[in-house]
């Protein structure tokens, strides 16, 4: 089985580039690569010194106080104030700063990634002129990117970053099996898409199990089943199969079909599977799927059943992204219980929350706190820092951008949230948000991005 | 404080008296949180106690309750600085159950103020979901209580969250701004647990109501006054003799029949409520306007995104509202003002609210109540206020007394998300906080050590 790899992969694109543009500038590697490329240019001039901060880093690790340096939007330096003596803050000593915010021990964590959403492509307000989130004419548009349509303008995006989300993943819908490419974005306010776009973050495939594949094609040329469903896959992962290896022996060669470079991207590793599936025998059928075709799932979304996989899901390194307590709005959501993340955490697999929600989005910790809380009343003694877990760290694993967002490091983007009080309560709310080390939000001093679809009406 | 004890004398006697039908509850050692008045209304106590309740707060109470399922006899007294064991002793050989909240959060149950509780299985699936008529030829006759089961799994479900009481409402449907006539239920589960089947009507305005009545909003106003004007038309006291309800009949081309509107009767004369979902400013004035003509109309609105823009003359018209404290998106054009001041706003104007979660609200969702309450109060709610909001306030809407029917005791702040009920008494008798989901939970729970298949745990 392939794993994933990213950085070993970009470094082999780094080494093979020059060489393509020199001998062969027509490649599809190339051209795949400068397409809608990221213009995301955050201001990173101030230099910030939070001090005073209880820490949650995400990383799992206990709550510490201590005091974060921010420089070019990276975490510089963040340290522990058990580590010192006292009241002495070593990080003033080592900082340089432009901007020093006293925390004043509120909890301080990284910024929230939301790894299932459709703000943009099904964007407020809730009109058939704004359904661009999914191309529902044929059961395989893999050709199809999500950041196409995504409307920047779209007013959830302002409510998500009050609610601390950062960085969140823009998915196609799920009426077909393979709904096409999804798209990691900055919760940035920009005028562009491409402003949004997490620089370097591996594009997503989005697929599809079960129930709206099989309801919205039935009567419309298949599939009509789950057994159609599963053909429809296997069929295509054999063209994809065909196509990467005419891709890889023949490249000059082979004209572009963007339908299977998206399906052969990812049998080469390079794009992410994320596949919307809420039934526990369907992922154990699906990862057999992945086998046969030697490619990764690298999160089931919407896995209602997961609980009952977990162990499944562990062996398989594939993580599961859920709600707290949606379920049972159709028949393969029947079986949710308000446990299904901390078991699979429990479990050893990689667990996280997700909202699909524009709502939902806005209040992602209180998700994670009643999951925990449920958890822990069933027996289970889960730390709150590990619950965090589910919110930002596991959520950049599972979208390729660990490495630089997801807990509070030295070396990382400063994805910050300054929360009013403890966040596993209803009664906090972010009071600011950086996205890397830019104050975005700030919910006493007045600073917040305002849709221009706001203009104009009654709410300021 | 002998007057205090010669009261509460004789309500035992009264207890005593009724307590054939079902167990007595006493509950010691609480964190009682109720209203005002009816905290006051009930209280025993030999405590001088401050006349400012603004928290709504309340320590080391003792409650007594008899309780008469679905009676008006029902009793709920609060001690406070009477001793549990001086009332045990009073209490004598009376047939009672004594549960010790140690100290915990103890509440009336949550009412649900609008659901579709126990009307469909599958909210996806036709056949088992009964929340609409699409094809039906009737509306406001067909009651929602017909279409309740008790034993839905989502029953069990949602009681685990501490809602004790429910509306259940069908939705409009067909070519009618009319739903039907939606009912209240208690969640025990039993066969009979609906407590008023004719509990209100309910109505679509808005983008859901032109859908309905053929395209705009001229038409959808027009065919609920008509339905409203043919129902007092048809009450007696409206329509002098048979000829002018004749003439009256011709003249109104009404939408609904004359048959149904003789289930509006109760709502043009005010017994039951009025409930109409709209969301615009300017579609709220035309609502409140309705009581220029129909001046007995109890209209409570449902939805209400820009109520805040028009709180003061909602506020004048004893209007109420339905209002999800979670919407702040402009998720349609005719909720482009939706804000999370809108519960604040009200507040201060003075308008009679209850909270609902319509923006989580499915078949299972009235479990997160709690939450939607919990944030208002993180917007700058008091706390006390978006209590009352899931549970007096709606349930007094109803004529029912909540907190003499239904007592939770939970592990925490009702309002913060990680709490959760631990006991809770519907009409005295305990409930079982265990459902599908927590079946599934324990056979899948990684502590379980059972070596059998799941299938065999």
């Amino acid at each position: 089985m392939i794993t994933f790899n990213k950085i070993n992969l970009r470094n082999i694109l780094i080494l093979l580039s020059p060489i393509f543009i020199n001998a062969c500038s027509g490649s599809l590697d190339l051209k795949e690569s400068i397409a809608f490329e990221s213009t995301y240019a955050p201001d990173l001039s101030i230099t910030t010194l939070i001090t005073n901060a209880k820490i949650i880093d995400g990383t799992g690790a206990d709550t510490f106080n201590g005091s974060i340096c921010i420089d070019q939007g990276k975490i510089k330096k963040i340290l522990s104030n058990n580590i010192l003596n006292d009241k002495i803050e070593a990080v003033d000593i080592n900082c340089t700063y432009t901007n020093k915010i006293d925390a004043k021990n509120r909890f301080v964590t990284p910024g929230i990634i939301d790894v299932h959403s459709h703000l943009g492509n099904y964007p407020s307000p809730s009109i058939s002129a704004h359904n661009d989130g999914n191309e529902i004419t044929s059961p395989i548009t893999s050709e199809v990117y999500a950041e196409h349509g995504v409307w920047p303008q779209d007013p959830g995006f302002d409510e998500a970053l009050k609610g601390g989300v950062t960085t969140l993943h823009i998915l196609p819908g799920s009426a077909n099996l393979f709904g096409g490419r999804g798209v990691t974005l900055r919760n940035y306010p920009s005028r562009t898409v491409q402003g949004m776009k997490f620089p370097e973050a591996p594009y997503t495939l989005k697929m599809a199990c079960g129930e709206n594949p099989k309801r919205v094609y039935g009567e419309r040329g298949g599939p009509g089943s789950r057994m159609g469903n599963f053909a429809g896959y296997r069929q295509n992962w054999i063209r994809a199969q065909e196509y990467q290896e005419k891709r890889n022996s023949n490249r000059l060669n082979t004209s572009r079909d963007l339908q299977l470079e998206t399906l052969a991207d990812v049998l080469d590793g390079k794009i992410l599977v994320q596949m919307h599936c809420y039934r526990a025998d369907e992922m154990a059928q699906i990862l057999d799927l992945a086998k046969e075709f030697d490619y990764k799932v690298t999160t089931f979304h919407h896995a209602v059943e997961a609980y009952k996989i977990s162990d499944i899901l562990r062996e398989n390194d594939t993580c599961a992204a859920m709600w707290a307590d949606w379920y049972g709005f159709k028949m393969e959501s029947y079986d949710g219980i308000l446990e299904n993340i901390p078991f699979v955490h429990q479990a050893g697999a990689c667990a996280m929350i997700h909202s699909d929600s524009d709502s939902g989005i806005q209040r992602l910790n209180q998700e994670v706190a009643k999951s925990w809380a449920h958890g822990n009343r069933a027996g289970l003694n889960i730390k709150k820092e590990e619950a965090w877990t589910w919110l930002t760290s596991n959520p950049a694993k599972a979208l390729g951008i660990l490495d630089q967002t997801g807990t509070l490091e030295t070396g990382k983007r400063a994805d910050i949230i300054i929360w009013s009080a403890d966040p596993f309560t209803t009664y906090s709310r972010p009071e600011k948000v950086f996205l890397d080390g830019q104050l975005l939000y700030d919910k006493h001093n007045n600073i917040y991005p305002r849709s221009d679809f706001r203009l104009g009406y009654g709410v300021k | 404080m002998i007057r205090i004890f010669i009261y509460s004398f004789i309500i035992f006697i009264f207890l005593i008296n009724y307590s054939a039908y079902a167990k007595d509850l006493l509950i010691t050692n609480a964190k009682l949180v109720i209203d005002t008045k009816t905290f006051k209304e009930n209280l025993e106590s030999n405590e001088k106690l401050p006349t400012d309740y603004t928290n709504n707060i309340h320590e080391n109470i003792t409650i007594y309750q008899s309780v008469r399922a679905g009676s008006d006899k029902t009793i709920t007294v609060f001690f406070k600085g009477i001793e549990a064991d001086y009332i045990k002793e009073m209490l004598g050989d009376t047939d009672y159950v004594i549960k010790d909240a140690e100290g915990n959060w103890v509440t009336s149950g949550i009412f649900a103020p609008y659901s579709h509780l126990g009307m469909a299985d599958i909210g996806g699936e036709e056949l088992t979901n009964d929340i609409s008529s699409p094809g039906s030829s009737t509306t406001i006759s067909e009651k929602a209580s017909d279409s309740f089961n008790p034993q839905s799994v989502f029953v069990a479900n949602n009681r685990r969250h501490g809602v004790t009481h429910a509306v259940i409402s069908p939705t409009a449907a067909g070519n009618s701004v009319f739903a039907g006539t939606g009912s209240i239920v208690s969640l025990t589960g039993k066969y009979n647990s609906v407590i008023k089947e004719r509990a209100f009507v309910f109505a679509q305005l808005g983008e859901k109501g032109t859908q309905n009545s053929g395209g705009s909003r001229s038409a959808s106003l027009l065919q609920l006054k008509e339905g409203l004007n043919t129902a007092l038309c048809n009450d007696f006291r409206n329509c002098r003799n048979s000829l002018e309800r004749a003439i009256n009949n011709i003249n109104i081309n009404s939408s609904i029949s004359n048959s149904e509107s003789e289930y509006l009767i109760r709502v043009t004369r005010g017994n039951i409520p009025l409930i109409i979902s709209v969301e615009r400013a300017i579609d709220i004035i035309k609502v409140i306007n309705l009581k220029k003509t129909f001046k007995r109309l109890d209209i409570i609105i449902l939805g209400a995104s820009e109520a805040w823009k028009v709180a003061e003359q909602i506020a004048e018209n004893n209007i109420k509202v339905m209002i999800d404290p979670h919407n702040n998106l402009p998720s349609s054009f005719e909720t482009v003002d939706s804000s999370l001041k809108n519960i604040i706003i009200l507040d201060k104007a003075g308008v009679d609210y209850a909270i609902t979660n319509l923006s989580a609200l499915g078949l299972q969702g009235i479990g997160t109540l709690t939450q939607h309450a919990g944030n208002a109060v993180a917007n700058g709610l008091e706390w006390h206020k978006a209590f009352a909001a899931i549970t007096s306030t709606p349930a007094s809407w109803f004529n029912l007394s909540l907190i003499n029917n239904s007592l939770v005791i939970w592990d925490g702040d009702p309002l913060n998300i990680t709490s959760t009920p631990t006991s809770m008494f519907i009409d005295g008798q305990a409930q079982s906080l265990e459902s599908r989901q927590t079946l599934l939970r324990d056979r899948y729970n990684p502590v379980n050590e059972s070596e059998k298949e799941h299938k065999y745990r």
